[in-house]
C-alpha cells in the first residue's frame, strides 16, 4: 500500500520516499519546487527591505550630522549670546563703592536667561540697584533683558525716584511686552544719604537695620502687565545696615521631598553671617541653598549690600 | 490617465483597508503621517483614486526596489483577505480564486468607474489540468501588486503546492503556475 507525501513527512522517515505512489512523488516535486518559489520571493522582499534599511540609515546618519552640525551653530550662537549677557552686567559704580559694599551672585539655568541686575547713576549724583526677573527662560527672555536695560538706561537721567523710573519704564514698554507676551518682575532701590526708597512688584527684599527687619512690600504689579501707578516705600539705611535683593530662582527651588528652598531659610541664612562680608554671605547662602535643592530650576540672582 | 479621469474612479476601502493593513503587518511604512493616514481609512466607504495612489506612495516613495515589496503586499492582503476576512467562505480552493477574483465579486465589486476608467481584470486563459492560467489586466493598478495578490489568492486556502505567477512581454499579463 502505498504512503501519502503527508504520511512519509509525518513520520520523519526519508527511507520511506520510496513508498509513495507516482502521484505522491509529482505532489512532492511541486511542493519542493513551490518551496522554493516561496523561499525566492521572501529572499527578494528581505534583500529589497534590508537594502531600504541601508538607505534609511544613510539617510540617519547624514541627519545626525546635519543635526550637530545645526547644533553646533546653534550652542556657538548661544555661547556669543551668553558673553553678551554678561557683558551687559554692571560693574560697581565709582560712588557705590564708597559708600556700600556690594556681593552678588547671579547664574542662569541656561546660557542666556531672564534674570537682570543693574546698577544706576541717578540725576542726583545718587546711585540706585535693580533687579528684575523676566517671565520665561533663555533666549526670548534675555532679548528682553537687553530692551529693559535700554529702558531704564535712558530713563535714569529724568528721574531720581524708583517710582518715576518704574513707572515711566511701564509706560514705554507696555505695549511692547504685551505684544511678545512677557512680563517682569522689579525690585528698584534708589540709596539716599540715610536711608533707601524702593519699589517692588513680584521681587524679594529683605532688610536688616540694627535688630530690625523688614521684608519689601512686594504688593506693586510687575511690568508689562497693567498700566497703573506704582507705590514707592522707605526704609532706614544706616552704616552697617544689610539689605538682600533677590529673585525667586533660589527660594523656590525644591528639594527630593518637594520642599521649597523659601524665603524665609534664605533670610535665615543672611541673617546667621550678617556680620561677614557681602561676598562672603552670598558664598554661604549659594552654598546652603546648593546642599538643599534637588536641581536649579530657575535663574538666580542675589544682592547683598552693606552700608559702610 | 488624466487626473479628471482617475477622480471619476473610486476605490473601496476594503481594498484601501486591506493594502494598509498589510503595509502594517509587514512594518513597511515609516512615520507618524503614514500611520495617521492609514488609520482614518475606513472599510465601508468609497475612495477616489487619487487616495490609493497616496495609499501606494507610502510604499513606493520608501524603496529603491520596490516590485518584491508589492508582490509580498499583494501576498498579505490576500491572506488577511482569506484568513480574517471574508475569503474562506468565497473560495473553495486555490485555483477557484482565479475564477473568483476575474468574476463579478472580484475585482469589479471594489472598484467604481467608467469601463475605459477602472479597466478589466479578466481570465484569457485557463487549465486546471496543466495548472495554467493567464490573466489579462488594464486595472490602474500596479501590476507586482496585481501579482503578490493572485500569488496570496491561490495560496491563501492551502491546497496548492506550487504557486507562481510571472509578468511576460507584455507586462499586462499575467502568468500564473499553480499545482
Amino acid at each position: 500500500m502505498p504512503l501519502t507525501l503527508d504520511e512519509v513527512l509525518a513520520q520523519n522517515d526519508p527511507t520511506q520516499v520510496e513508498q509513495l505512489s507516482k502521484e505522491e512523488l509529482h505532489r512532492m516535486f511541486w511542493r519542493f519546487k513551490g518551496q522554493q518559489k516561496s523561499s525566492d520571493r521572501d529572499k527578494a522582499f528581505w534583500q529589497s527591505t534590508n537594502e531600504n534599511l541601508k538607505v534609511a540609515y544613510e539617510r540617519l546618519d547624514e541627519q545626525e550630522r546635519e543635526l550637530a552640525r545645526a547644533y553646533g551653530i546653534i550652542q556657538e550662537d548661544l555661547s556669543v549670546a551668553h558673553n553678551v549677557q554678561r557683558a551687559l552686567l554692571p560693574r560697581v559704580l565709582g560712588e557705590m563703592a564708597d559708600e556700600i559694599e556690594v556681593g552678588v551672585y547671579h547664574k542662569q539655568l541656561t546660557e542666556v536667561g531672564g534674570d537682570y541686575y543693574d546698577f544706576f547713576r541717578l540725576p542726583n549724583s545718587r546711585f540706585a540697584i535693580g533687579v528684575f526677573d523676566i517671565s520665561g527662560h533663555g533666549v526670548s527672555s534675555a532679548l528682553i533683558t537687553a530692551f529693559l536695560k535700554a529702558q531704564f538706561m535712558q530713563v535714569m537721567e529724568h528721574f531720581d525716584s524708583p517710582q518715576g523710573i518704574v513707572e515711566w519704564v511701564n509706560r514705554t514698554s507696555f505695549d511692547f511686552l504685551r505684544e511678545v507676551r512677557k512680563y517682569a518682575t522689579v525690585n528698584l532701590v534708589t540709596f539716599d544719604p540715610d536711608g533707601i526708597r524702593y519699589v517692588s512688584g513680584g521681587g524679594y527684599g529683605y532688610l536688616m537695620h540694627g535688630e530690625q527687619t523688614f521684608q519689601f512690600e512686594k504688593k506693586n504689579h510687575f511690568l508689562g502687565l497693567r498700566l497703573k501707578p506704582y507705590r514707592e516705600f522707605s526704609l532706614p539705611f544706616a552704616s552697617g545696615d544689610l539689605l538682600a535683593l533677590y529673585t525667586d530662582g533660589m527660594v523656590e527651588a525644591q528639594n527630593k521631598q518637594g520642599i521649597d528652598y523659601s524665603v524665609r531659610r534664605l533670610n535665615d541664612v543672611i541673617a546667621r553671617h550678617r556680620n561677614e562680608p557681602c561676598e562672603d554671605i552670598v558664598a554661604r547662602c549659594v552654598e546652603d541653598y546648593t546642599a538643599f535643592r534637588a536641581q536649579d530650576t530657575d535663574d538666580i540672582t542675589l544682592i547683598v549690600v552693606r552700608r559702610r | 490617465m488624466t487626473a479628471q479621469e482617475q477622480s471619476t474612479m473610486l476605490v473601496h476601502g476594503s481594498l484601501m483597508v486591506g493594502y494598509a493593513q498589510a503595509c502594517k503587518n509587514l512594518n513597511i511604512v515609516a512615520g507618524r503621517a503614514a500611520h495617521t493616514f492609514i488609520d482614518k481609512l475606513e472599510i465601508n466607504n468609497w475612495y477616489p483614486l487619487e487616495q490609493w495612489r497616496e495609499l501606494e506612495r507610502l510604499v513606493l516613495r520608501s524603496y529603491a526596489r520596490v516590485e518584491p515589496i508589492l508582490v509580498r503586499v499583494g501576498v498579505e492582503m490576500m491572506l488577511g483577505w482569506y484568513h480574517y476576512g471574508p475569503g474562506r467562505a468565497l473560495v473553495k480552493n486555490g485555483a477557484s480564486f482565479l475564477h473568483f477574483q476575474t468574476g463579478s465579486q472580484g475585482f469589479t465589486s471594489v472598484v467604481q468607474g467608467a469601463p475605459e476608467v477602472i479597466g478589466t481584470f479578466d481570465m484569457d486563459f485557463y487549465d486546471r489540468r496543466r495548472g495554467r492560467a493567464v490573466i489579462h489586466s488594464t486595472t490602474p493598478f500596479n501590476r507586482w501588486m496585481e501579482r503578490g495578490v493572485l500569488i496570496g489568492g491561490l495560496s491563501a486556502p492551502g491546497d496548492l503546492d506550487y504557486v507562481d505567477v510571472l509578468q511576460g512581454d507584455d507586462p499586462d499579463l499575467l502568468h500564473c503556475e499553480f499545482h
